[in-house]
């Protein structure tokens, strides 16, 4: 397979893409239509009363004096020059609000994803080669522990121990606001703030891909290429390094790429938690305020998130297992 | 000073300005003397709850705005706790005798966080421009206003159709912030750049809005009251959640909180904490009173007997000691005693005798619903207010009071936007609680619930009760012009009896906040704006 095959391929994948995200948009669209009140009576409450004509003035302003298919036309238009409109309550663009939203939000995820895969794969890797014994035990008991565990609490204890009671890291936000720290010192602080929120997210998902990596490891032993591996003479360690870790890898990254979109989901409860800035807590407001331009505009961005990062697991299976063939 | 402004306040047509630059020179003194009292420098870190949607107090009141904005921009004049005005960017001001002439004379010498003068103009630009047309409460507190004059840089002569007295109340920067029309006049207000990158000429100078994070504020160094501020820096944090916000403040890396911020639950715990404390003060100019609407239109709520029945079932002090952990007071009616020094406060029918169950039942007997054999009178549904936890609760106590009394009340707990909807625009409700601010003055916050003008669809925390008589109609107009206090006393003390005798709102308690402090800091809450106050006089212990 040469370089051009997999350009080709990734081109085409793109182009799929593109009715995919169209009709999440419009459906998106339509499904917000069903929520009851909108965003010109929630601004006038949050005003603590309003006069009639300044809700009708702000009515007419958000253009929600038009039919919804005309609502839903334009806003179309606007999304094929990437204008995803103004957000009324913030009075500032939603791509800006977006953008600055997403830098966060990917750390936060990218964090997340890199530890939970690391720790997870390697506990189900430990866990299946000491398999029925004590050791096994423990981890898996441990997965599960981890699992079932509800985020907002694992994230609120670490807090109080190792914030409020140990105070080695501080509780919340993104950086120290006494101090506004500039070059490496910045760097260093963003760091610590990334721990304890990073740690509660890859609680859940290290739990899952440990259980999965555990029990494709200990289906791939059992198959037949393990069998001819070890009657050509090769070692324990390299039938699993080389040959079963390989392949049980698989279902993993397969998993991974389907829960990058549940990442941004799972990550609301930990953002309003850690009062991290992401892209979660953003929706969840704007929900709230039925700042639909804004919704949106998340849900469009998650889209696009979601449909790349399947593309790049999609990649990755190349780069694991020869034989998959892309085409 | 003080003298000047209650005189002018009465109507007396005063007009001394040689006085007021006088006096005016002599509170500079005062201040610049004192300002060598205190420890300047250090970072004060507020939690606001939640993140305001933007920085323009002038087309938005969302109350998270102004914690943040009232930092920045400044009224044309302040107020001390007894609700009496104070100068601000004005010096002073006189009130012709017939009330249609008020005469502000500003501060020389104020500059704006630009460089740029504060002068007239920007008086003028903010109030027919601005605040009339586009702030939420601005087109009614300046309704009368018909023009503002400004013979020179340091007059505005306000024109008034019918006196408005109340307008007088909503003059701090909080309420009214002065803008810069150099800034604000350039291009449409409603989409203007400006309006998450203030510019006032506020104690503090705003710097950054990094959303979900927090809002920073630098001292303003050519600020015109000398020597203030004394903080280097105000952080404003955003914490959606409320276990963390406790820990913030428990660690110190959040120094006051207020407005709902704390969870009632988490106080006890937070001011057993040597470096907290906490105070119930700085809510005077907004006064939130609990309440419970009633669909009036509705059978059988029409009757005024099943209402008052309704209010005698509430047990108010069981309420306050068990949903709001202790932080409120018993409301005897639509005014807040917060009014009490200005003197216009009342108190209604007393709903909380000792008889009131056996008064409940009997009044319900009279208006016509006799227990069924179930013990059960009628059905209700109760929508209950979606601000959070204390609301269920409220729900929940006033389900069993109500009971008692034979009335089976449903509970329904929606959304925002859905119940705004529902009691506001589709009147499809029979009882919802509430909370309303009394703000300022009367005319503000109270007439709204129960004048016949105010029976407005599609507009929200106006009379959803639909309610309304000609007597209380005419006396909340007299009131409204009325520029004597004692005279509009009375007034409100007759208004107040008529309507707790019908019965169209219920009237709950008067809530009151904690604040919570880090012992570092003090002076914090100087006014009765409380963290809506601009800290010009904060320091650090």
């Amino acid at each position: 397979m040469g370089g051009s095959a997999l350009a080709r391929y990734i081109v085409r994948r793109l182009l799929q893409t593109i009715p995919v995200v169209l009709g999440v948009v419009v459906l998106n669209f339509l499904l917000l239509q069903l929520a009851p009140g909108d965003l010109a009576t929630v601004l006038a409450g949050e005003a603590g009363g309003a006069p009639k004509e300044y809700i009708d003035q702000l009515r007419q302003r958000f253009g929600q004096d038009q039919p919804i298919l005309v609502q839903l036309y334009n806003y179309l238009r606007n999304l094929l020059v990437l204008d995803l409109g103004y957000s009324f309550r913030q009075s500032a663009p939603v791509l800006d609000l977006l953008l600055k939203r997403l830098g966060p939000t990917l750390l936060l995820m990218g964090a997340t994803l890199l530890i939970s895969l690391l720790v997870g794969v390697a506990m189900g890797l430990l866990a299946a080669l000491w398999v029925r014994t004590w050791k096994d035990n423990v981890i898996s008991v441990a997965a599960i522990i981890f699992y079932a565990t509800p985020l907002f609490w694992i994230g609120l204890m670490l807090i109080l121990v190792f914030s409020i009671k140990l105070d080695w890291l501080p509780t919340s936000g993104m950086e120290d606001v006494v101090a506004f720290n500039e070059g490496f010192a910045r760097v260093v602080d963003i760091g610590r703030h990334l721990v304890l929120p990073t740690i509660t997210l890859s609680m859940f998902y290290l739990a899952l891909y440990a259980r999965l990596m555990r029990a494709s490891m200990l289906e791939q032993r059992g198959l037949d290429y393990v069998t001819t591996a070890r009657a050509k003479g090769l070692r324990e360690r390299q039938i699993i390094t080389r040959h079963v870790f390989r392949n049980a890898l698989l279902p993993v990254v397969t998993m991974a790429g389907i829960q990058f979109g549940s990442l941004l989901g799972g990550s609301v409860v930990v953002e309003s938690v850690f009062a991290w800035p992401g892209l979660g807590q953003l929706a969840y407001q704007s929900l709230f305020a039925r700042d639909f331009n804004l919704l949106l505009g998340i849900f469009f961005l998650s889209a696009c998130l979601v449909v790349i990062v399947n593309l790049v697991v999609d990649v990755i299976y190349v780069l694991l297992d020869p034989r998959i063939r892309i085409g | 000073m003080e003298t000047h402004m209650q005189m002018a306040l009465r109507g007396t047509s005063v007009r001394t300005t040689l006085r007021s630059i006088v006096l005016g020179a002599g509170v500079a003194a005062l201040t610049s003397a004192v300002a060598f009292a205190q420890k300047p420098g250090g970072t004060l870190v507020q939690i606001t709850q939640p993140e305001p949607p933007n920085l323009a107090p002038y087309v938005s009141t969302a109350g998270p705005i102004g914690q943040v904005t009232a930092k920045v921009f400044d009224g044309l004049l302040e107020y001390d706790f007894n609700l009496k005005p104070k100068p601000g960017l004005a010096e002073s001001f006189a009130v012709a005798a017939d009330g249609k002439t008020v005469t502000f004379k500003l501060r020389r010498g104020v500059t704006f966080h630009d460089g740029k003068p504060f002068t007239s103009a920007d008086v003028q630009f903010t109030i027919m421009e601005a605040l009339k047309k586009n702030h939420p409460r601005g087109i009614s507190t300046f309704k009368e206003v018909t023009a503002v004059e400004t013979p020179d840089e340091t007059t505005a002569i306000f024109k008034l159709a019918k006196p408005a007295p109340y307008m007088m109340m909503a003059l701090s920067g909080y309420e009214s912030p002065m803008l810069p029309k150099h800034v604000y006049g350039a291009g449409d207000i409603k989409t203007h750049p400006n309006a998450n990158n203030p510019i006032g000429t506020g104690p503090f100078k705003f710097v950054e809005w990094r959303r979900g994070e927090f809002v920073r504020l630098d001292k303003n160094p050519t600020y015109w009251r000398a020597g203030r501020p004394f903080l280097d820096r105000v952080v404003v944090r955003f914490i959606a959640d409320a276990s963390t916000r406790a820990a913030v403040l428990e660690k110190g890396e959040a120094h006051i909180a207020g407005f709902g911020a704390v969870p009632y639950n988490a106080v006890t715990k937070l001011t057993a904490l040597p470096s907290l404390e906490v105070t119930t003060k700085g809510y005077e100019m907004m006064s939130p009173v609990v309440e419970m609407v009633v669909n009036t239109k509705k059978a059988p709520f029409d009757n005024h007997k099943v209402r008052q029945a309704i209010s005698f079932a509430v047990d108010r002090k069981f309420v306050i000691d068990n949903v709001w952990f202790g932080f409120g007071k018993a409301a005897r009616g639509p005014i807040s005693s917060n009014f009490e020094p200005a003197g216009l406060f009342g108190a209604g029918m007393d709903f909380s005798t000792a008889d009131r169950v056996d008064r409940a039942n009997k009044l319900l007997d009279e208006a016509g619903f006799p227990r069924k054999a179930d013990g059960v009178r009628f059905e209700m549904v109760h929508d209950m207010t979606p601000y959070g936890e204390e609301w269920q609760r409220f729900g929940e106590v006033t389900q069993q009071a109500l009971a008692q009394v034979g009335i089976k009340a449903t509970l329904r707990y929606e959304d925002v936007p859905k119940w705004l909807k529902r009691i506001y625009t589709d009147y499809d409700f029979d009882v919802t609680s509430n909370f309303l601010y009394n703000l300022a003055d009367p005319v503000l916050g109270v007439h709204r619930s129960f004048h016949s003008d105010r029976i407005r669809k599609g507009t929200v925390f106006v009379n959803a009760a639909q309610w309304s008589s000609p007597e209380t109609d005419a006396l909340m107009d007299k009131a409204t012009v009325e520029s004597d206090s004692a005279k509009r006393g009375v007034l409100y003390r007759e208004l107040v009896s008529k309507v707790t005798e019908a019965s169209p709102v219920i009237y709950v308690h008067e809530l009151t906040f904690p604040t919570i402090i880090n012992k570092q800091f003090k002076d914090l809450i100087d006014t009765p704006l409380g963290i809506y106050g601009n800290y010009a006089n904060a320091h650090r212990q």
